[in-house]
């Protein structure tokens, strides 16, 4: 079978001689090996390989792109052929363009394959711990998978960057039962380097199912109250995705976006950084290569409460007249803070911690409203009890800004390294 | 075998950021030995690829029976036959016939209401074609398209972007769909109307309130609410549903039915005749008349709960191992008008438009509201701003004391499990107590 440079280079030449001005392709080659755990049993193994090649082209200003997962010549040249009938039938637009010559590169991380058998064996470990130590607890579509790629990104500019990675990654969905009564599910995840650490000691994972258990006594919140939000790592995940939706292309270029004049302005507290750090050894599930074909760098998003810079894409930048981001964002890392997550609980007279938000999508301006699931009622600097039909709202840009605390510890969820971080502000309401 | 064919094409206030298509077919195979499943795929559909993907699955399969020795039997399979292509009879649409389209309506919008601060016009069309064998003798062939136009439009109001968005298309190919772009001029007028009045909303009050839950946010609500706390995995993972068979969980006002294809003679949105499991798609009755009757099964939970499966494995890729999954889920129409509905609370929200929605083992449910209104009085009031509503799926559908006459169906969301795959999700409007989201 073809290489992914290979294949990428074929889908670049076909592109130029079906006419292409400028052209690019992305090939990329995959190999996933998961196993699947339900109800304490490993049910399912499952291996896939995929091809994935993805070509543009631009001819007079005009671009299309097509993706197939095919790599036979055959194959690429029909699509290749397709791309420039779609580019031509679009407007011309200017801001159409590909990315500027770079030094050619090879970027790898992670193993080539996967360790079935350890896989195995760790998998039977965790459900054995989970077994004896939280019998309530019921796992459920959950797996766990190891994904070797190969991806080349090449195009007309010179542009030829190679990246291999293989990681583990673990998804994790359970919910607790005693008698009649249940808790709400509740998941976590990760990427690995390895299987060298349990699965129980990544991810909050042992917490998580310990709160599961917990929550099965959860009580419905009574009345309604506005006090301060303790949010989990993972749920604050949330926070991250409305930031970064907001300073992208669609928000900017569509001129909806409440941080289009917020660049080098106070948008958080100072006390929350938050970076981008894709080739970082932080992040075990980085990126090397942008969308665009740029070699991806570490940045910071958020430096000390102030917008650093946007998510921008070549595309976006030319329409907007900002500057392109140096990386796609995600692999968050967050600075952490001084105080430690039991003190930050100490400092709240009254409010929730939150690990769990099932609502609908912020609106543009930010307004948010939904459920606090898996979470806590906290008084007097104590967590009270686990709690449920629980109604949370605010505004996630006067949450950013209405931050009190960042945690000093930090979750590694190999494709992000986030603390708690509290703010101030919440409407909660319960029954 | 399975191939999965996208186009996206998108505008933004007027700029086409996306414009592609995208192709993804290959061949799986799946495998059972002794209670241990192996599964494999491959892009390629050559014989010797078909070949070692089955050899591969069959592999999987015993290496993890030979660790996880769970002895169990072979599941039960009837053998049915299924040919069902819903291609278009017309001449095919190309990529300018589609930009064009887009285009055309990017610009009326831009020339009929200039006081938008923004609005996104995208194409999204999704044809799943597959082919299925299996040993039980089985044999489908299908090709089930939909095809839709969104529009989302944001004004700004005292400094802050409100937005509004709606899908118009459903099942079908374009051509069969969406004919020509003045036909949904009307529908974004009203759209558009719908958006000035929300932009002019206040926020609802926090806390418990009789609603009116018209058609969209009903169906939402039976797959949300209902009809995940039914899946059978769900229900083996400690649903709440678990212990309620035979039981009466909600008004008698209420039956719910996941539909495998059709209703009241005509295809549902997303139409299964056969599941990629090999199973016949039949309806699934979840409540009749309040009272919880099944759950949703794959041939192993069937066989484990001693029913018949009713045709709820789906996947969505050719590299996807089925799941089991809704089709069509929709509350039964009632009696009831929609404006004597609206008229019998003195005090509450008529809630018109859903967003997206989550479910959880303990029933209790949330769903996002991009469009409602305040009532008072009987009469509907001032247009609230963007919300949630939650509640105990099971306590609520307990409160229901009307159910409109009419039923409306929608398909432009992927339901997310694992894997996404398109569902159907109808219903009338319906009149129950629900906990809402505000300030």
């Amino acid at each position: 079978m073809a290489d992914a440079r290979s294949i990428a280079r074929n889908g670049l030449d076909s592109l130029l001689s079906a006419g292409a001005h400028k052209a690019q392709c992305r090939a990329t080659l995959a190999a996933r090996h998961e196993m699947n755990l339900e109800l304490g049993e490993i049910t399912l193994l499952r291996t896939t390989f995929d091809t994935s090649v993805r070509l543009t082209a631009i001819r007079d200003y005009k671009k299309g792109s097509s993706s197939i997962n095919k790599s036979d010549a055959a194959s690429i040249q029909q699509a290749a052929h397709e791309v420039l009938a779609i580019a031509d039938a679009s407007a011309p637009d200017e801001a159409y363009d590909i990315a500027e010559r770079q030094p050619t590169k090879e970027f790898s991380t992670g193993h080539d394959s996967p360790d079935l058998d350890k896989m195995h064996v760790r998998i039977k470990e965790f459900l054995g711990e989970v077994e004896s130590r939280y019998p309530q607890v019921r796992i459920m579509q959950s797996y766990v998978d190891f994904t070797r790629q190969s991806e080349c990104f090449v195009n007309s500019n010179g542009v030829d960057f190679v990246s291999n990675n293989g990681v583990y990654h673990c998804v994790f969905m359970f919910s607790s039962k005693e008698g009649d009564k249940v808790s709400s599910f509740n998941y976590t995840g990760c990427s690995l380097r390895d299987l060298e650490k349990d699965f129980l000691d990544s991810a909050l994972l042992d917490t998580l199912l310990r709160q599961s258990v917990e929550q099965i006594y959860a009580r419905p919140l009574q009345g309604k109250f506005v006090g301060d939000v303790v949010i989990t790592p993972q749920c604050f995940m949330d926070v991250l995705y409305f930031l970064t939706e907001s300073i992208s292309d669609s928000a900017l270029i569509g001129e909806t976006s409440i941080y289009k004049d917020k660049l080098n302005a106070q948008i958080a507290n100072p006390i929350l950084t938050v970076h981008s750090r894709p080739v970082s050894d932080e992040i075990c599930d980085g990126y090397f290569v942008t969308r665009d074909g740029y070699a991806a760098e570490n940045s910071t998003i958020i430096d000390k409460g102030i917008l650093n810079t946007f998510l921008l894409s070549l595309y976006g930048s030319r329409k907007t007249g900002l500057k392109r981001s140096v990386n796609d964002g995600e692999a968050f890392v967050i600075e952490p803070g001084k105080t430690m997550f039991d003190d930050m609980v100490k400092s709240v007279e009254k409010g929730v911690l939150l690990s769990r938000f099932s609502g609908g999508s912020p609106a543009d301006n930010g307004d948010f409203s939904g459920v606090a699931k898996n979470s806590y009622l906290i008084e007097k600097g104590k967590i009270a009890y686990p709690i449920t039909e629980a109604m949370i709202s605010g505004n996630m840009a006067d949450l950013l800004m209405d931050i009190t605390n960042v945690s000093a510890e930090r979750t590694d969820f190999g494709f992000a390294v986030l603390p708690y971080v509290a703010a101030s502000g919440i409407t909660v309401s319960g029954k | 075998m399975q191939e999965n064919r996208t186009t996206r094409i998108s505008f933004v206030k007027g700029h086409n950021v996306e414009n592609s298509r995208s192709s993804d077919s290959g061949v799986s195979a799946r495998a059972y030995s002794n209670g241990s499943w192996g599964f494999a795929s491959s892009p390629e559909l050559h014989g010797d690829a078909v070949k070692s993907v089955i050899e591969s699955a069959t592999q999987n399969a015993l290496f993890l029976d030979s660790r996880e020795n769970k002895g169990r039997g072979p599941l039960p399979g009837v053998a049915c036959n299924s040919e069902n292509d819903f291609s278009t009879k017309k001449p095919r649409l190309g990529q300018k016939d589609l930009l064009d389209f887009a285009k055309e309506l990017d610009d009326h919008i831009e020339r009929i209401y200039p006081e938008l601060a923004s609005r996104v016009v995208t194409i999204n069309c999704l044809d799943m074609e597959k082919t299925l064998v299996t040993s039980d003798g089985s044999f489908s062939h299908s090709m089930i398209p939909r095809a839709y136009v969104l529009v989302l439009m944001s004004v700004v109001k005292d400094g802050q972007p409100i937005e509004f968005y709606r899908p118009y298309g459903g099942f079908g190919q374009f051509e069969d769909v969406l004919t020509s772009p003045d036909d949904l001029f009307d529908e974004l007028e009203q759209q558009y109307q719908d958006l000035v009045k929300k932009s002019e909303g206040v926020y609802p009050d926090a806390g418990l309130s009789t609603c009116v839950l018209d058609a969209e946010l009903a169906g939402i609500l039976a797959h949300e609410a209902i009809g995940h706390t039914v899946e059978a995995d769900m229900v083996l993972g400690g649903s709440v549903a678990g212990d309620k068979i035979a039981k009466e969980v909600a008004s008698p006002l209420i039956t719910l039915i996941d539909f495998a294809n059709s209703f009241d003679g005509k295809l549902c949105p997303v139409p299964v005749f056969v599941d990629d499991e090999g199973t016949k798609a039949e309806d699934a009755v979840i409540i009749e008349k309040g009272i919880l009757r099944n759950y949703l099964h794959n041939k192993e939970s069937a066989a484990s709960f001693g029913v018949p499966p009713k045709g709820n494995a789906r996947a969505f890729q050719f590299s996807d191992e089925p799941l089991i999954r809704m089709r069509n889920t929709a509350i039964l129409p009632g009696k009831d008008k929609l404006e004597d509905m609206i008229a019998s609370i003195d005090d509450g929200y008529y809630l018109v438009k859903p967003g997206n929605g989550q479910a959880d083992s303990t029933s209790e449910f949330m769903f996002a509201v991009t469009l409602g209104y305040k009532i008072k009085n009987g009469k509907i009031s001032k247009a609230i701003k963007d919300t949630t509503i939650s509640g105990i799926a099971f306590d609520v559908l307990r409160t229901v004391t009307m159910v409109s006459e009419n039923t409306h169906w929608t398909s432009s969301g992927m339901c997310g499990k694992k894997q996404p795959i398109p569902v159907g999700m109808g219903g009338p409007a319906i009149k129950c107590k629900i906990n809402i989201g505000g300030r």
